[in-house]
């Protein structure tokens, strides 16, 4: 295995997230609210992990980084603003494909409208980051989005195994 | 009648000379001998017209018989396009010598239509002309000329442009209708046969290769490259997803994508709930462990790591029966994953209730419930960590298990 690969990335940085977030509160109780706080952190460290672990840079990564800072800040703010910025991307987006539109014959822009708009719309909603792209670009996305969440799985399953034994 | 046609096709050409080429071509093939000298007189008629037409001509003297193409452009400029509605009837009737008499102008025009409405042996069905019926007379026509398929790429979007504009603007009677569906038809015969075309015709201006059926307008061709992106991209995608090799079509395809992220999503919380509750009890007390320093450790202790690890391991007892159900979930695939999800929410439920929840899985799955019992497990631990070192060897264990699995690198 390739020591600099993404699975081998995301295995250290993990693990070593791991390590802190029990170093930083040892365990107490194992009520189920507690467990429920370190789930809820562990899920944070493995979406974090997983998106400094890319090398290239991708739109899905940011937007998980952005959410998850902006959720650590505050949750106000950061439910208004991703608001706001989600908005923002749909309207720049929906700007564009209309550019698109006027440019483009009619027959092959209603087909795409028509065919991709239900499926295209859920899978924005699925893929981080992905109100703001095009449909090329979201799909491109939601290739890479699935490789990093298989190496996670993987990743986390085998961790999970190690600790179920 | 074939060596003419081939002849025709693979001469040069200015502009438009194709599409005549082409229409005569397909007249041609549809006529009888009679008729084709009936044509070649209404051509000469034309010809005198065109000038340019007159080396073209003479380089597609086959067998003896004189061709002499018309470019409808000419007939456009006339103002005679009234006959290109009249030409149908007489088109119609391909027995029927006589007919074509009546309509010397109108060949252009006539083979244009007559593309379309040979097979069907209609007049006026021109102005239901489709591209179905194009292909097939295309079809119909590569079957019987065979070879003459090549030559049929010499088309120019700019001309083709042109000749839509110029018969746009010629249109001032009913005839619009049947004027610009022949000039699209025009455009789309003339961009035909590209995806079969072996040979390349030297052309003065550089053009793109237009699919067969297709329009050359830049921004259908933009649309049809976004279009081709698309099919790639999603054609990649299928390769990631598992079990989409059955599916066609971009509908079923995008929600087996859209399942499968959901899936893979849901595994991702199921899995972190897991360990959330496995290592409740852990304490790790790794420190300043270098990413680096992972394969040397490995290297260091690769027996130690496995056998004081087996030791030293904390022991989770979860029931035997909780074990099987997580280990069988987590081997499943997309389906199951959904009813992990359920187990997670009714599990994060009960254990914010702190009850003893027995999420009830679907009746797809076959084994029994999951149970989660937190207080449960965590007074069956046995918590054994007690040196640096052996976490540490606990993370070179992990580590070579993550490591050393057979899966596929997803670097």
């Amino acid at each position: 295995m390739n020591p600099s690969s993404l699975k081998s990335r995301f295995a250290t940085r993990f693990l070593r997230a791991l390590t802190q977030i029990h170093a930083r509160k040892p365990i107490c109780s194992s009520s189920p609210t507690e467990i429920f706080r370190r789930y809820r952190r562990i899920k944070a460290a493995a979406d974090k992990s997983m998106a400094y672990s890319v090398r290239s840079r991708k739109t899905w990564t940011g937007a998980v980084l952005w959410k998850l800072r902006s959720r650590s800040c505050g949750r106000r703010s950061a439910k208004t603003s991703t608001f706001i910025k989600s908005q923002q991307a749909i309207m720049k987006r929906t700007r564009h494909e209309k550019q698109n539109k006027n440019t483009t014959t009619t027959t092959t822009t209603g087909e795409h409208g028509v065919g991709f708009g239900v499926e295209a719309s859920e899978l924005r909603e699925l893929v981080p980051g992905g109100e703001a792209m095009d449909y090329c670009n979201l799909l491109d996305e939601t290739a890479h989005y699935i490789k990093c969440l298989t190496t996670q799985v993987k990743v986390m399953k085998k961790i999970a195994d190690f600790y179920s034994l | 009648m074939l060596h003419r046609l081939e002849s025709l096709e693979s001469c040069n050409y200015n502009g438009m000379d194709v599409a005549v080429l082409e229409r005569q071509a397909a007249r041609l093939k549809w006529q009888q001998q009679n008729y084709v000298v009936q044509n070649n007189n209404l051509v000469e008629l034309c010809a005198s017209s065109m000038p340019q037409f007159q080396g073209l001509i003479g380089s597609n003297i086959g067998s003896g018989q004189m061709v002499q193409l018309k470019r409808p452009e000419v007939f456009l400029g006339s103002g005679d396009f009234q006959e290109f509605v009249n030409f149908p009837v007489a088109g119609a009737e391909f027995g029927d010598s006589e007919k074509l008499d009546l309509v010397p102008p109108e060949a252009a025009a006539d083979y244009c239509i007559s593309r379309t409405s040979s097979c069907q042996m209609t007049a006026l069905n021109t102005s239901v002309m489709k591209e179905e019926r194009e292909d097939m007379v295309l079809e119909k026509m590569e079957s019987t000329t065979g070879s003459g398929r090549e030559s049929f790429n010499k088309r120019k979007p700019e001309a083709v442009a042109d000749h839509k504009g110029k018969n746009k603007r010629i249109k001032g009677e009913g005839e619009s209708e049947v004027k610009t569906k022949c000039s699209t038809e025009i455009s789309r015969n003339s961009s035909k046969e590209n995806s079969k075309a072996s040979e390349v015709q030297k052309l003065d201006y550089i053009h793109v290769r237009a699919r067969r059926g297709q329009a050359t307008d830049s921004h259908s061709l933009a649309e049809r490259a976004r279009r081709e992106k698309i099919s790639m991209k999603m054609k990649c995608l299928q390769d990631l997803v598992p079990g989409c090799n059955k599916i066609t079509g971009k509908a079923g395809m995008l929600d087996e994508i859209i399942n499968y992220v959901q899936s893979l999503q849901r595994q991702v919380e199921f899995l972190s709930m897991k360990i959330a509750a496995l290592n409740s009890s852990v304490q790790f007390n790794v420190e300043n462990l270098p990413m680096k320093e992972f394969p040397a450790y490995v290297a260091n202790f690769p027996a130690a790591a496995k056998l004081p690890a087996m030791a030293g391991l904390p022991y989770f007892q979860l029931n035997p029966l909780q074990k099987e159900s997580v280990n069988c979930m987590l081997n499943e695939s997309i389906l199951p994953a959904q009813t992990a999800t359920e187990g997670i929410a009714s599990a994060s439920v009960s254990i914010s209730e702190q009850s003893l929840s027995s999420s009830s899985m679907t009746q797809l799955q076959p084994f029994s419930t999951w149970n989660m019992d937190p207080q449960g497990s965590s007074s069956n631990l046995t918590v054994i960590f007690h040196s640096s070192s052996i976490v540490r060897v606990e993370y070179i264990r992990i580590w070579h298990l993550i490591r050393y699995t057979p899966d596929t690198d997803t670097s």
